[in-house]
């Protein structure tokens, strides 16, 4: 795939439920011949769009795993990575925004910015992705593209610009006006392939003049040249262009662009403007880290020639075996070269390499710096970085939330059981915020994950991919323990029965630290624990984090200092600390005054103004703390805080609500306090499901 | 606790010690000289004393106005170098609300439905409102009625920023800028800011019915917004 960089685009499609993105993106690989036929999201022919590869997505009609697919427009290459738009696959949206260069915002005319929108737009911005955005369906009644130009800059702060205006809108809209070369643009032809360009008609003159002008203000503030040309009169495509790609780069101004996918307009114009505005992969700045250095942040450079440096972003279970979606960052890659995985040490050597078509691949030879390929049969897991060898680089880790809820399941016969095990296995692999433990009191799998649907859509895979029938329990809320004040210990751990005997006396204390992490001091001077048994105390009240003496959840936010000890020439020993740092926790813990915290959530609500108050007083019973209500049109958005615990069900009440008006989006905030009556309760019930566990 | 090394000083020295519920007053200031920041610092002087406020934003989403608290709030820790800054934060933002009303969708008929809805179902009652962004020279004797009226219904004391336009000092309605002034007799109070080379000047134009008006200055640290000296 060896060819010039400024030629590659590695762009991500990202958008509200519904926007039509999957529409969108079938109509760019249907323009650029990667496909020859047009299908529908829920296609009635039973075929489905492209990049919908699984069948449970075909089924929902929504996408859940970004598939990367790779194709040609006008001599540029473009790696599009579709993304789910539902909240809860929010790390497929942060793993599809990690390798990307740059981004098309899908809105939807009539919808306009929705709460989902901004959810993903805050991700973009963590990310640095410079984007265009497109507004979709047109076509639709109601549709309003000036009003969600509005809404870019002030609820997303976007410095948006049109580039294009429409002619007509809802069942009479027909085409675009260019705003660069004021030009009317139709797209005829079957699926409108074919592009005819015209004057524009009398009647929109003086709008797209108006608008023009407004593109040409906010283009000029990137270039001194366009600016003086405007004065001049002077003023060129090129000039424009030049100008737009430099504010759109340095992410302070976003060019909007508009059509219908449905009723094939304005996408090839789009895909001009991806060529035109977003960055290519030298232009965009990634960093490692250097393990060799203690982890110094280094900048990668986009060079064939440098050692290579590549990402493994998303693993894909296909009928001929394990796929590994990499980005490579730096160097090349070629078929039948060695890599090194710098998170197990261990070395692997390229097989197959292929580019990627949704479900369709391409053999070929070598991959350079900014490319988007796929190797077969490697064993790792999503998020490793891969190097030649010679440079001991991990890529900055993605931010991965932990996860706030889970299920317990029980397999509903033999075969079930070894089905669910090897699928466990393989979620884990692909998806770091799924996470798979056995119970130890009730022997049940707990599966947990970041929201109800992310975990429905888990089992529902164990049934469709791996023929596992599975039985689920009430979801449960991942709730965690912290101690709220300063305890002292000093525990002596003596075992002298026979054999060996064992000795380790530890002192010192434990207390909450700021952070919700774990932190390990060693104060202990003049050797009274010998250095090389700190590690197995450390070990040792590391181990009893995992669950915590209250209710027995795990502890967040503990600083543990060891001041002093005791040890013994023959007893001692590694085991002999790790059990006397153990006792020292629970001596400790309970007089360290634990609590227990629960997941709060950002709930995002929006629906029609005249709701707000049902929607306020359905947050507010359910102990959640409003933030803010802002009110643009007939739409009211109301942000809040709420405990996960109260969430459940929460789709069905704002439906009735609301009439089926209003939706919300969720994502995990932090853990705080459960409220004293509610942890007494939670208390019982966890002691009478013990009890009733032991009988 | 209080933010006392702020512009609050100007609020205290005035005649009745502050604004009072049921009145307004207004922040005048000319663009960019940081009419916000200061509408912010009285926020947080009430949040601070555990008063609970709505902050009505007519141009700025939530989140943008939850970002100039939280650049504000770290300002403050580090000023006043408060302790237990966290609990302090969530105290703040357990007493505040914000109410944004973009694409010119303010009306006073929304904003008296949603401070019910605040009040009725969430049991959340105001003790201030700050509204930002209300443009002066387009809003009518109307308007400044009936936020009089809702201060006095709703029992709360609301503070306004005003855009200011160049205006030479004798066309000035009892020295205060355009287009504020055609309003002054709304407000109780009138605090004019104005920037000097090295700060941010703080002058009291109008302080409820008292004709003597406060001669000091307060001089405002044109970063942090808090007094010098």
């Amino acid at each position: 795939m060896a060819q010039d960089i400024h030629l590659l685009r590695n762009i991500g499609i990202s958008a509200h439920i519904d926007a039509g993105k999957t529409t969108l993106t079938e109509r760019v690989l249907y323009y650029t011949k990667r496909i020859h036929a047009v299908h529908e999201v829920k296609g009635k022919d039973g075929v489905g769009a492209t990049m919908d590869s699984m069948e449970l997505e075909k089924e929902r009609g929504i996408t859940i795993q970004s598939a990367a697919t790779h194709c040609e427009w006008k001599g540029h290459t473009v790696n599009i990575i579709d993304t789910p738009g539902h909240v809860d696959f929010t790390i497929e949206v942060e793993r599809a925004l990690r390798v990307l260069d740059g981004s098309v915002l899908v809105l939807c005319a009539v919808g306009g910015v929705q709460s989902q929108s901004i959810t993903v737009d805050r991700q973009m911005n963590r990310y640095k992705v410079p984007r265009l955005a497109f507004i979709n369906k047109c076509d639709r009644s109601g549709a309003s593209p000036y009003r969600v130009v509005d809404q870019l800059r002030q609820r997303l702060n976007h410095n948006a610009v049109l580039m294009e205006i429409p002619i007509g809108l809802e069942a009479e809209f027909k085409g675009i006006i260019d705003l660069v070369s004021m030009q009317a643009v139709y797209f005829e032809g079957a699926y409108g392939e074919t592009l005819v360009t015209g004057e524009i008609p009398s009647h929109l003159r003086s709008e797209a003049k108006a608008r023009r002008e407004e593109l040409l203000d906010a283009a000029s503030m990137f270039s001194d040249e366009l600016m003086e040309a405007i004065f001049e009169d002077q003023v060129t495509d090129e000039l424009i262009q030049k100008a737009v790609r430099k504010g759109t780069l340095l992410r302070q101004l976003t060019p909007v662009f508009l059509g219908s996918a449905y009723k094939n307009i304005g996408v090839q114009p789009l895909l001009d403007g991806v060529n035109q505005y977003l960055p290519s992969p030298g232009e965009v700045e990634n960093r490692a880290m250097d393990l060799e250095a203690d982890g110094a942040e280094v900048t990668l450079a986009p060079d064939p020639e440098a050692p290579l440096v590549a990402l493994a972003f998303k693993l894909e279970v296909t009928p001929y075996g394990q796929l590994t979606y990499l980005r490579v960052y730096q160097g090349s890659l070629r078929k039948g070269a060695e890599l090194l995985n710098t998170r197990n040490r261990k070395r692997i050597k390229v097989g197959r390499l292929v580019m990627m078509h949704a479900s369709e691949m391409e053999d070929t030879q070598q991959a350079e710096a900014g490319d988007i390929v796929a190797l077969f049969g490697v064993d790792c897991f999503s998020g490793d970085t891969f190097t030649d060898g010679t440079v001991n680089y991990a890529m900055t880790s993605m931010r991965v939330p932990e996860p706030v809820i889970s299920l317990a399941i029980t397999p509903k016969d033999n075969k079930s059981s070894t089905q669910m095990s090897k699928a466990i296995h393989r979620f884990v692999r692909e998806d770091p915020t799924f996470r798979s433990r056995v119970d130890q009191e009730s022997g049940e799998t707990i599966i947990s994950g970041m929201g109800e649907l992310h975990l429905e859509i888990y089992v529902e895979r164990m049934r469709r991919e791996f023929s596992a029938e599975v039985e689920t329990g009430m979801p449960q809320v991942a709730y965690r323990e912290a101690v709220s004040r300063k305890a002292d210990f000093n525990y002596t751990h003596k075992k002298q029965t026979g054999g060996a005997g064992q000795y380790g006396r530890v002192a010192g204390f434990m207390e909450p630290s700021e952070d919700q992490g774990y932190e390990f001091v060693n104060a202990v001077r003049g050797g009274a624990i010998p250095t090389e048994f700190i590690p197995a105390v450390e070990k040792g009240f590391q181990a009893c984090l995992e669950k915590g003496l209250l209710l027995g959840f795990p502890i967040l936010g503990m600083r543990i200092t060891i001041n002093d000890g005791n040890s013994h020439s023959v007893d001692s020993s590694e085991l002999a600390f790790r059990q006397a740092a153990m006792g020292a926790f629970r001596q400790a813990y309970m007089s360290a005054k634990p609590l227990l915290l629960e997941p709060i959530m950002k709930v995002a609500v929006e629906c029609p103004s005249d709701f707000q108050g049902g929607v306020m007083a359905s947050i507010s019973q359910r102990r959640g703390m409003i933030t803010s209500s802002a009110e643009d049109g007939v739409f009211t958005t109301v942000e809040a805080e709420v405990p996960l615990a109260e969430m459940f069900g929460y789709a069905t009440t704002l439906r009735s609500l609301t009439q089926g008006k209003a939706e919300f989006t969720m994502e995990f905030s932090k853990y705080q306090k459960v409220p004293d009556s509610i942890a007494e309760e939670l208390k019982k019930t966890f002691a009478d499901r013990l009890k009733g566990g032991k009988k | 606790m209080t933010t006392k090394s702020s512009l609050l000083k100007i609020l205290e020295k005035s005649s009745r010690k502050g604004l009072g519920r049921g009145n307004l007053g207004v922040l005048v200031a000319r663009a960019g000289v940081g009419k916000t920041a200061c509408l912010v610092h009285i926020a947080m002087d009430k949040l601070l004393r555990n008063e609970k406020l709505v902050h009505v934003s007519l141009q700025d989403s939530p989140e943008k106005v939850t970002s100039y608290y939280n650049v504000i709030f770290s300002e403050l820790v580090k000023a006043l170098s408060l302790t237990n800054p966290s609990d302090i934060k969530a105290q703040i933002e357990k007493n505040r609300m914000i109410l944004a009303y973009l694409n010119q969708s303010f009306d006073l008929r929304r904003l008296r439905e949603n401070l019910r809805n605040l009040s009725e179902k969430v049991g959340f009652v105001p003790d201030t409102l700050i509204v930002d962004g209300l443009d002066f020279s387009k809003a009518g004797l109307e308007m400044f009625e009936g936020l009089k009226k809702l201060a006095q219904d709703f029992q709360v004391e609301i503070w306004f920023s005003a855009l200011s336009k160049a205006t030479p000092d004798d066309s000035k309605t009892q020295g205060i800028p355009a287009p504020a002034d055609k309003f002054h007799s709304f407000f109780s109070m009138v605090i004019e800011l104005q920037p000097t080379q090295s700060a941010v000047e703080l002058r009291l134009l109008k302080d409820h019915e008292s004709a003597t008006l406060l001669d000091e200055k307060v001089l405002l640290d044109p970063k942090t917004f808090l007094a010098r000296g």
